[in-house]
């Protein structure tokens, strides 16, 4: 009852918010582009005046990129520093909007305006930057630990089965899949709580998200697990079907772009739905508690 | 009397292994060579202990005075064997491979072994031992034949490199000593007669004359084996029956292989006359329909357009991950695949294999090539049918890779490999295997001569291209044929159907491409249209100006600047569209460093291509070969806001 009572407050909270989403769609956008305008850039002046452009019709032909050549192969070279570059300023972006996001989902907020978002935007920056650069370390090295090195180990003992490397790599997925959900509960009470506190102490934040995702486990997991599931059911639908869609007029492509935005813009919002449960989540719990216990952030003294 | 009986048992060998047929009524090739081996496998100390009769019969009118035999499995007995010198190098000494000869005698009783020398052909390399000369005490006269008896030990390689082992995985290949080739003067153009026995190196070990096989295996019971050969009879034997004995037949074949491990599952199939028998891990089960149906589509599309199958029985294995050092290898009559387990369907690789190292039943075993000196002819003319094949039957552009997000044709990896190679100039394609500079081998003898014979394919056309292969088999197959006699087929072949249209003969094509390094880029440079008072023109040129209609009054003088940017001179088509719709296509020797082609036409210019339909597969830039000025940017726009959409959700999904 509390996991569906969290999850109605979060979507409403979420539809609340919706002009925060906009500016994560649109800072998204904008550091998606500085990768993505230079590779068209390059295409369009490598392909110039060819009608070779009648292979990449049906989809990607990988003998028209092979002849792009060398300026070609430096540019999926240089891919994967982009890569990391555009993750390192993704972090750095969510810790400044997810600030402002986690404010306007408190259940005290007043109506969205600019003004306030952007001042809880710059409040909570390096306490969320923290609380979020220690999670994603921590869910790093339990990607390595918990699914890379199992299936090395089950491939390099040399069973004879084939299927055990296979089996594992199932297994230990689930695993860290359901182990990074505590994290990510930890992440998202961490920052509940800092957007509910005026001093800036992300320490006592991942304690009390720590202490919040076990207390009440039994309501917190199950909550998170919906909202992941729903969150991938519906990256996964996007990707197969904006992913066979090949439009082939200039009026396709652009809808093409319109729907993928909005569906970015869905998934944010679907982000944003977790923030909102989990902030929910922890009010309702802070309203039962209040009444047994003396204020959380005392008992992170202690 | 063990000597009168030894002598007796091999004559009876000899007449029966030279006469009698077993698999095919009549014998398919010169009886030259045959083999009766007697071999046991102990899987604990990882050896194979044999006793072998085999026989050479002189054939030729010279007089010849050594044998020359492989015994391959040397290449495994020293860290600086020509083989582990080319390819890796392996530190564990308990590992390595060797072929220990107790005895070798000719028929007679005669000891040879004081007569073995080690000879290195190739390289020179004092450590290797792959090949062995023996001065025979009496010199072997036009029609006499050469019996020897040999027992040997082979100690199996323990990483295995094609053959060896690995725990309780057996795959053994190049196992037993084997003549060499005696080619007498001529004999693939060569001056003077001789023996022709190449060193064991890490790109070709094939070579050899077709072949009768008697083979007798013991394996411990659980065993389950395969071979090149056809099974005869099979028993149990040693104390309390925990060994079994099966005797094999083959007929032929220029090698004979064979592997051995408890957990093979086997299955077998049909396809017309021929009783196609899979060995994979029982893991694997899922993928045994894709397996047949890659052996039958190869048999069905080679049989068609190249030749039949001779044989009534094929064996393929798709080698565990603990024996993945054997896959991917062929030995006619058996061959091996790769795959592993969960492989998705779309991924067409362990059909590409299965396709590719079929193939070479064709081009290696029944046109038995000269693997070590004419690598192409081998790899390259197998790897031409093998995308020919891939392509036909799982979809144009979509014959290695068919997934709705990406697909990727055969013919466009092996062009790929070619065209991106930095290397790709450095050397030609006719050269010896193992001399081909670093990292060049397989681009040059598969990838290039791929894309060269799709090239030819484009200008000669397909059917044209069947007669060809049809006409070399048909002269050439249970011999051994030399480029030139590929050459003179091709000649002849294009002669007969197309007269003198591409000159007297196509050597020039086989200049440009087989013997020559230049690479082929044909641009189109630019066009344009200037608009002609049409009064004046009309006076002047009345006569040539065909196109022009009375009730057209605009007249553009269009032209059209081609330039060839690589050395290779190839016919090429050029097609111009223009404004109006109508086209015109005309052909271009393709000579001249550039071009221009002038007409008159009253509506102007929209596009142009030359080779439209990107025959000339050995052009290494597709992009240049055609120019329009109002260009298609739809695709590109497509896939950058594909891209765009795919980083938001990566970002947002590994953020928090
Ligand atoms: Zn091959």
């Amino acid at each position: 009852m509390k996991i569906f009572k969290a999850l109605a407050a979060g979507f409403y909270r979420t539809l609340k918010a919706w002009k925060g989403i906009l500016l994560i769609w649109f800072g998204s956008l904008l550091t998606v582009s500085l990768v993505a305008i230079p590779m068209k850039g390059f295409l369009k002046s490598a392909l110039g005046g060819s009608m070779i452009t009648e292979k990449l019709r049906d989809g990607i032909d990988f003998e028209v990129f092979g002849d792009l050549g060398s300026g070609f192969r430096n540019l999926i070279a240089s891919f994967p520093s982009g890569l990391l570059l555009l993750v390192l300023l993704g972090i750095l972006l969510n810790a400044f909007l997810s600030g402002g996001i986690f404010d306007t989902l408190k259940g005290s907020s007043p109506k969205f305006t600019g003004n306030d978002f952007f001042k809880a935007c710059a409040k909570n920056f390096w306490s969320f930057l923290v609380i979020s650069l220690i999670i994603s370390a921590i869910l790093s090295v339990l990607f390595i630990l918990l699914f890379i090195l199992p299936i090395a180990l089950v491939a390099q003992s040399d069973s004879g089965s084939e299927s055990a490397p296979y089996i594992t790599a199932v297994i230990s997925f689930a695993l860290f899949f359901f182990v990074s959900l505590i994290f990510i509960l930890t992440a998202d009470y961490a920052r509940a709580w800092q957007a509910a506190n005026d001093k800036s102490a992300c320490f006592s934040a991942i304690g009390y998200g720590f202490s919040r995702t076990f207390s009440k486990f039994l309501s917190s997991f199950p909550t998170m697990l919906i909202l992941v599931a729903v969150q991938m059911l519906f990256t996964f639908l996007v990707f197969a079907i904006m992913g066979r869609w090949t439009p082939d007029t200039g009026g396709g492509v652009f809808l093409l772009f319109i729907i993928s935005q909005i569906a970015f813009y869905t998934k944010s919002g679907l982000k944003v739905w977790r923030y909102g449960s989990v902030t929910s989540l922890k009010e309702i719990n802070d309203l039962m508690k209040e009444e047994v216990a003396p204020p959380v952030s005392q008992n992170f003294q202690a | 009397m063990k000597k009168t009986l030894l002598i007796i048992f091999s004559l009876m060998f000899i007449t029966s292994a030279s006469n009698a047929q077993i698999i095919n009524k009549e014998p398919l090739s010169q009886r030259i060579t045959g083999y009766r081996i007697d071999a046991k496998l102990d899987p604990v100390k990882k050896t194979v202990t044999g006793s072998m009769d085999a026989f050479w019969v002189n054939k030729t009118a010279d007089t010849v005075n050594d044998i020359q035999l492989h015994l391959y499995m040397n290449a495994f007995r020293s860290s600086k064997s020509t083989f582990y010198m080319g390819s890796y190098q392996v530190k564990d000494t308990t590992i390595y491979g060797r072929i220990d000869i107790s005895s070798f005698t000719l028929a007679d009783g005669t000891d040879l072994i004081p007569l073995i020398q080690y000879i290195r052909p190739d390289d020179g390399n004092p450590n290797d031992s792959t090949v062995v000369k023996i001065i025979l005490p009496e010199a072997a006269e036009p029609g006499d034949t050469v019996s020897i008896t040999v027992n040997f030990m082979v100690k199996l390689p323990g990483k295995i490199r094609r053959t060896g082992y690995n725990d309780d995985y057996f795959f053994v290949g190049q196992w037993f000593p084997k003549f060499g080739v005696y080619e007498p003067a001529g004999m693939r153009y060569r001056a003077a007669g001789g023996w022709n026995c190449h060193q064991f190196h890490p790109n070709s070990e094939f070579y050899a004359n077709h072949s009768v096989y008697d083979v007798i295996l013991t394996v411990p019971d659980e065993y389950i084996v395969g071979s090149g050969g056809m099974l005869i009879s099979e028993a149990d034997c040693g104390d309390d029956n925990s060994y079994k004995t099966l005797t094999y037949r083959a007929e032929d074949i220029v090698d004979f292989a064979w592997t051995a491990w408890p957990g093979y599952a086997v299955f077998t199939d049909q396809w017309r006359h021929v009783k196609i028998t899979l060995l994979l891990p029982e893991d694997r089960k899922e993928q045994v329909a894709r397996q047949f149906t890659a052996v039958k589509n190869t048999l069905e599309y080679l049989t068609g357009n190249v030749g039949t199958y001779p044989w009534p029985h094929l064996t393929f294995v798709d080698p565990p991950a603990k024996g993945s050092g054997a896959s991917g290898m062929e030995y006619t009559t058996i061959f091996t695949s790769m795959s592993s387990y969960k492989m998705p369907g779309f991924i067409h690789f362990p059909e590409m294999v299965t396709v590719h190292e079929f193939g070479h039943a064709y081009f290696m075993g029944i046109l038995a090539t000269n693997e070590f000196e004419d690598p192409w002819m081998d790899e390259g003319i197998n790897s031409f049918w093998e995308a020919r094949i891939m392509d036909h039957y799982w979809g144009e552009n979509s014959g290695m890779i068919d997934h709705p997000l990406f697909k990727m044709a055969d013919k466009t990896s092996a062009r790929s490999s070619y065209v991106y190679s930095p290397n790709r100039q450095v050397v030609s394609n006719k050269e010896n295997s193992w001399n081909y500079p670093l990292g060049t081998y397989s681009m040059m003898s598969y990838m290039k001569t791929s894309t060269w014979l799709y090239t030819l394919m484009g200008i000669i056309g397909e059917e044209t291209t069947n007669d060809v292969f049809r006409e070399y088999y048909k002269r050439w197959a249970f011999k051994h044929p030399a480029p030139k006699d590929f050459i003179d087929v091709v000649n002849d072949v294009v002669k007969k159907n197309y007269g003198d249209k591409f000159g007297p003969d196509i050597n020039w094509f086989f200049d440009e491409t087989l013997y020559g390094t230049g690479i082929c880029d044909y641009k189109v440079a630019a066009f344009n249209n200037i608009r002609q008072d049409t009064a004046k023109v009309r006076k002047n040129e009345a006569d040539t100006l065909l196109r022009i209609k009375p009730s057209t009054d605009s007249l553009y003088k269009c032209s059209v600047g081609l330039d060839r940017l690589g050395e290779v001179m190839l016919p090429v088509e050029v097609l111009i569209h223009f404004s109006d719709g109508h086209e015109t296509l005309s052909n271009w020797d393709g000579k001249d460093r550039f071009k221009k082609i002038e007409v008159l036409s009253n509506s102007e210019i929209q596009w142009v291509k030359i080779d439209p339909e990107y025959k000339i597969r050995m052009d290494v830039n597709f992009i240049n070969n055609s120019l329009t000025y109002e260009p298609d940017r739809v695709p590109v726009k497509r896939i950058t806001n594909k891209f765009i959409s795919f980083l938001q959700f990566f970002v947002s999904s590994v953020t928090l």
